[in-house]
């Protein structure tokens, strides 16, 4: 699975309205540089939790893992390592 | 000691904690502060603020996000007499910066960890934080604030290109505070949440109530924002009895948060205000929640609220709500020539803050009482319930927070290679209020959406950030050389549905 260009490319059609998808480089700040505000960020994990079937707890985002496409990859490999390997996450709780 | 009757916010902080000492004031997740600790640890600071030598009307800026140090920082400033400043930590900080040299303040209260900095910004001395305050002496000489004089300034959008101070006065809070407290029967057994920052009007409700009712105000962790299933979590976990947010949070709660599975028994009041909650969500949310009081509350930062409009129990959501009837302190009339509401009455600020010309261009005498410009259309309904129209000039809301699109160009044409900009705000479907800045530039691939975005970020809060920028060779004029905006509009417009360009 591309996990950065499934990303972009929903960047680019749902926060950047439809912005050639070249322009957010791996290391683009999305949340720092300003290209996805608080209520965008509601729909856009939304999407990374519906597309790559992960869950994420609370504390497991912020402002840092998720500013930039590779360390959003970082993330979602990580996820789906743990939910291989059986390991619980966060705070234990799952909600629906 | 003067009680619930006072107009000064203050007051009631000090007349709760003598009534009921114990009860819980704030609560941050697992951390309980009661009504004694919270006016302790605030009168015990406001005395610091005295020696220092913080006089009645010096301003005091809160850079802190909305924490039990914030809240005992507002009411420490208040307890001194002086006015607070309350700041998004997030904001760029050329904005903080500007905002700090625009209020003038002296001391600066800041830091995401605890404990928070106290920092005079003429000297560069500092006070210290001082988690449990020992004996507590000097309260009873504090300088005692009039009800008339401002007891905070809020920044707000500025179509110049410059943030605004809105300064509003102990009275002008009161005759909300004192009215929602009534008209929603707030008691001491309420949780109050409200997700705003202390930057935006909406906080007076939680806190003030708290203050006024003994009520426990429930702050909403940061974490959760992102993820409406947490923040739903939180409102069934945290007892929450009144709620008060903009739509677009609500919004995010109903659907990601599928807020319609469970059961809120205790939840009986849901307040929201800031921009127009589309009336098929408020039917969805009324229908979720179906024994809770669902109202909207609206005026802009001007006035706070002023008129209101309680959900009927078999709204369709076939029509918008109106925004209402007229909450008791307010008088409100239409302006006949342009159908704009003109709104009078005790909740009205004194002004912005050090533009005597903005403020007088903002006020109209009626009968030789003053009346705020809106800048909002409405229309009256036969049943007496005022209708929102529009905006007569070019201010949209989105997200609840006021952007003047003036502010956003003046934003852009600072960037290098960046010759003239015209942004315009239309309607999306998925999105809410969409933002398009059409941009001529100084040479084809001088600048590109990324830069100029990021550009933007460094002195525009992320709210207020075009969500599209459209290169042009040249920005379409009128016959005088004016900006052509209605064209401008419907190109926005066909972009926004589909069209790509």
């Amino acid at each position: 699975m591309e996990i950065k260009a499934e990303v972009r490319q929903f960047i680019a059609e749902n926060v950047l309205l439809g912005v050639h998808q070249t322009t957010i480089e791996d290391a683009t700040p999305l949340i720092t540089g300003g290209l996805i505000d608080s209520i965008g960020m509601i729909g856009f994990v939304a999407f990374l939790e519906s597309r790559f079937a992960v869950e994420f707890m609370p504390r497991e985002i912020d402002v840092h893992s998720l500013d930039t496409v590779e360390r959003i990859e970082e993330l979602i490999r990580k996820k789906l390592a743990d939910r291989d390997a059986g390991v619980a996450a966060g705070d234990g709780q799952q909600i629906r | 000691m003067p009680g619930p009757e006072s107009e000064l916010l203050c007051d009631w902080l000090r007349h709760t904690a003598a009534a009921a000492p114990d009860a819980p004031a704030i609560v941050e997740e697992n951390r309980v502060t009661s009504f004694c600790e919270l006016f302790e640890q605030a009168a015990w600071l406001a005395v610091r603020f005295v020696e220092h030598g913080i006089r009645k009307q010096d301003r005091i800026a809160l850079v802190l996000p909305k924490t039990t140090e914030a809240v005992v920082s507002v009411f420490a400033s208040l307890l001194a007499g002086a006015i607070y400043v309350p700041i998004h930590p997030q904001w760029p900080k050329e904005r903080i910066e500007t905002t700090l040299a625009d209020s003038g303040a002296r001391l600066v209260i800041e830091g995401e960890n605890f404990p928070p900095r106290i920092t005079d910004r003429q000297t560069g001395t500092s006070i210290p934080w001082q988690p449990v305050p020992a004996a507590l002496a000097g309260v009873d000489s504090l300088p005692r604030a009039d009800a008339g004089d401002p007891a905070f300034i809020l920044f707000t959008s500025g179509s110049t290109g410059q943030p605004k101070g809105v300064v509003l006065s102990h009275r002008a809070v009161s005759a909300f505070v004192k009215w929602s407290a009534r008209e929603f029967q707030v008691c001491s057994s309420d949780r109050i949440a409200c997700p705003s920052p202390l930057s935006f009007d909406l906080s007076t409700f939680d806190i003030f109530n708290m203050a006024l009712c003994g009520a426990t105000c429930v702050l909403v962790p940061g974490h959760v924002m992102w993820m409406p299933r947490f923040l739903v979590r939180f409102v069934r976990e945290a007892r929450i009895t009144c709620w008060y947010s903009v739509p677009s949070i609500l919004a995010g709660m109903l659907q990601e948060g599928r807020l319609a599975e469970h059961e809120y028994p205790g939840l009986r009041v849901i307040l929201f205000a800031g921009e127009v909650f589309p009336g098929p969500n408020v039917a969805q949310l009324q229908a979720a929640v179906p024994q809770a009081v669902c109202a909207n509350l609206y005026g802009p930062t001007e006035t706070n609220v002023v008129t209101w409009c309680r959900v009927p129990r078999d709204f369709d959501g076939s029509r918008p709500l109106p925004i209402g009837h007229p909450c008791p302190y307010a008088t409100v009339t239409v302006e006949a020539s342009s159908g704009q509401l003109l709104v009078g009455g005790d909740s009205l600020m004194s002004g912005y803050w050090n533009r005597p010309e903005e403020t007088q261009r903002a006020f109209v005498s009626l009968e030789g009482k003053p009346y705020y410009r809106t800048g909002d259309r409405v229309s009256l309904a036969p049943d007496g319930h005022y209708l929102f129209l529009g905006r007569l000039d070019r201010q949209v809301k989105r997200r609840g927070f006021r952007i003047e699109l003036g502010e956003v160009e003046a934003a852009l044409v600072r960037q290098e290679g960046i010759l003239e900009a015209a942004a315009v705000a239309a309607e999306d479907g998925k999105m809410g209020t969409a933002i398009t800045a059409f941009v001529r530039a100084r040479s084809a691939g001088a600048v590109t959406f990324v830069e100029a975005k990021a550009h933007c970020a460094r002195t525009l809060p992320l709210y207020m950030l075009p969500d599209r920028i459209v290169f042009l060779d040249t920005i379409p004029k009128g016959s005088r050389g004016k900006i052509d905006y209605v064209a401008l509009g419907r190109i926005a417009e066909g972009l926004n549905h589909g069209d790509q360009g």
